[in-house]
């Protein structure tokens, strides 16, 4: 009896823990951790970028100096439009090239591709340089999104039309470090809930760049299928009306909350990589231009990694020289994580959504690809995010137990399943239960 | 005088032998504590990071031990003069041997 009595109350004190512990910090939401498995879907890319899906699992993807192509659910792939020097595509654009960080980059889907076949690639391309081009500090197209058609039968694409021809490009290599040509690009391009195209972009290394009102560099652009602007984007007076956001640094990943709310993952420079909610017409706070914010003059007009540039500083006084995050901007978005003084290499980012996610279902999972040097921890992982609802900060963050990779992009397949493309050649179906 | 100068010579042998001709297995080892985090499994290259793997030893010695002593070559070049300093004449070789021999998979 008295056995039996200890038993329900222990019954009874279990069910309560569990309950409880059931109904978690997001209410109603599960607390269960789900199993998390990982195969490979293509092997043997070369830097593939970024990837989007359709409904029936018809996967398109870039590979940075080669081009896209798509996968069907049989497993055949299609090459369709590859680059200057490329070989096997369907077609090729032979303005289109790459360059340490530039290349072919994002692709978006059409939300309405059933029926208008719509793909949309961000890339570098010679076709726009016109007069500029020919110094690093003056304008210089060589960033462009295009839109193309795709055949009923999968195997081309056609109807080639640029879009958005004007995304600053890094034309020379500068005294920075990392200062390669083709520097900082952004150009995720993804689809809101509002059917609007979004469009990241880069400071290309250059000062003037993020808070410029007329270059699109260093901006989040939110644009219709034909390049317009939205009509309720509502930049500062004087900007281009494409700009939804500015002030950024290097946005190489946008998505979307189930509220509807938009959140970017941005590279810091030596410090502070950041998640932001963005604010319609909102800044960034990224300002690396000389002679402003307290700074002199800098290497190549830029400041971004000063105050040394490749010396050992202590991360919260290079944050406070050139912060990520200027709090002289009144407009100023505040992050809603930031790296607490690293930079390792902030890249894509997708909302897990599904109750297959169980406690992570919400959550945003974000690719951290840093290589490990002056004194930085290596990245190499997905991390999962718990970001409050007003986007002001973050609860906690766990790491997905996945494969040690850098995971250069993610998006959230109609299957409900991850979809994680790594620098290392590899795409990666990642599946909750 | 004749065995002074054999002596040397066997000396002399001993020493080039082992500064060129590197230990795979070590190199491979030493590759993986932090080299693929940039030049990918196996050397491939990923991302703005060059390919490495079956690369002459010649040149790969040649560039590791001119990044050991600060020298230049493009853009990323602070970042390998930063891992390039800490590196013995050892690992050198035994890095270009593993390069050398590896295959992409």
């Amino acid at each position: 009896m008295k056995k039996s009595l200890i038993s329900a109350l222990f019954f009874l004190g279990f069910s309560a823990l569990v309950t409880s512990s059931f109904a978690g910090h997001h209410g109603s939401k599960s607390a269960v951790v789900p199993q998390i498995t990982q195969e490979a879907v293509l092997t043997g890319l070369e830097s593939p970028w970024d990837t989007d899906l359709l409904a029936d699992g018809t996967m398109f993807f870039t590979e940075k100096c080669k081009g896209f192509s798509v996968r069907l659910p049989s497993g055949k792939v299609h090459p369709l439009y590859g680059m200057t020097g490329s070989s096997g595509f369907a077609d090729a654009g032979e303005d289109l090239w790459c360059t340490n960080q530039a290349g072919m980059l994002g692709i978006a889907v059409d939300p309405n591709f059933e029926k208008n076949r719509r793909i949309y690639v961000a890339s570098a391309s010679t076709k726009y340089h016109g007069a500029g081009c020919k110094t690093n500090f003056e304008r210089c197209d060589g960033n462009i999104v295009m839109r193309f058609e795709v055949s009923k039968d999968f195997k081309s694409v056609s109807k080639r039309t640029d879009i958005v021809k004007d995304i600053q490009f890094k034309p020379f290599e500068s005294n920075h470090p990392f200062g390669g040509n083709g520097a900082h690009n952004g150009n995720r391009p993804t689809f809101g809930p509002d059917g609007a195209l979004w469009i990241t972009t880069g400071d290309r290394h250059r000062g003037v760049c993020p808070q410029s009102p007329d270059l699109m560099c260093g901006k989040v652009l939110r644009i219709d299928t034909d390049g317009n602007a939205h009509p309720d984007n509502n930049p500062p007076a004087g900007y281009d009306k494409r700009i939804y956001t500015y002030g950024h640094r290097n946005v190489q990943g946008i998505a979307f909350r189930s509220d509807g709310e938009v959140f970017t993952a941005e590279h810091g420079p030596w410090h502070n990589d950041e998640l932001t909610m963005l604010v319609n017409g909102g800044n960034g706070g990224w300002d690396p231009q000389q002679n402003v914010g307290g700074r002199g003059e800098c290497p190549d007009e830029y400041c971004g990694y000063m105050p040394n540039q490749k010396e050992g500083v202590i991360p919260a006084v290079r944050a406070a020289f050139m912060p990520m995050s200027d709090t002289r901007f009144t407009d100023l978005m505040p992050p809603a994580w930031q790296n607490n003084g690293y930079s390792q290499g902030t890249s894509s980012i997708a909302f897990l959504e599904g109750k297959q996610w169980g406690t992570y279902e919400g959550r945003a999972v974000v690719g951290i690809m840093g290589i490990a040097f002056g004194g930085t921890p290596a990245g190499m992982r997905l991390d999962v995010y718990d970001i409050a609802k007003d986007g002001q900060s973050i609860k906690s963050v766990i790491h997905l137990p996945v494969e040690q990779k850098r995971y250069r992009g993610v998006t959230l397949g109609p299957d409900g399943a991850l979809y994680a493309n790594t620098d290392e050649g590899e795409i990666y179906k990642i599946t909750a239960k | 005088m004749s065995r002074f100068v054999l002596c040397i010579l066997v000396f002399c042998s001993v020493n080039v032998s082992s500064a060129v001709a590197g230990d795979v297995e070590a190199g491979k080892a030493r590759y993986a504590q932090n080299c693929f985090v940039c030049h990918g499994p196996s050397g491939k290259g990923m991302a703005s990071y060059p390919k490495l793997a079956g690369k002459e030893i010649s040149y790969l010695v040649d560039r590791l031990e001119r990044y050991r002593s600060e020298e230049r070559f493009g853009p990323n070049s602070d970042l390998m003069i930063m891992n390039a300093i800490p590196l013995s004449d050892e690992e050198i070789a035994n890095l270009a041997a593993y390069l050398n021999s590896a295959k992409v998979q």
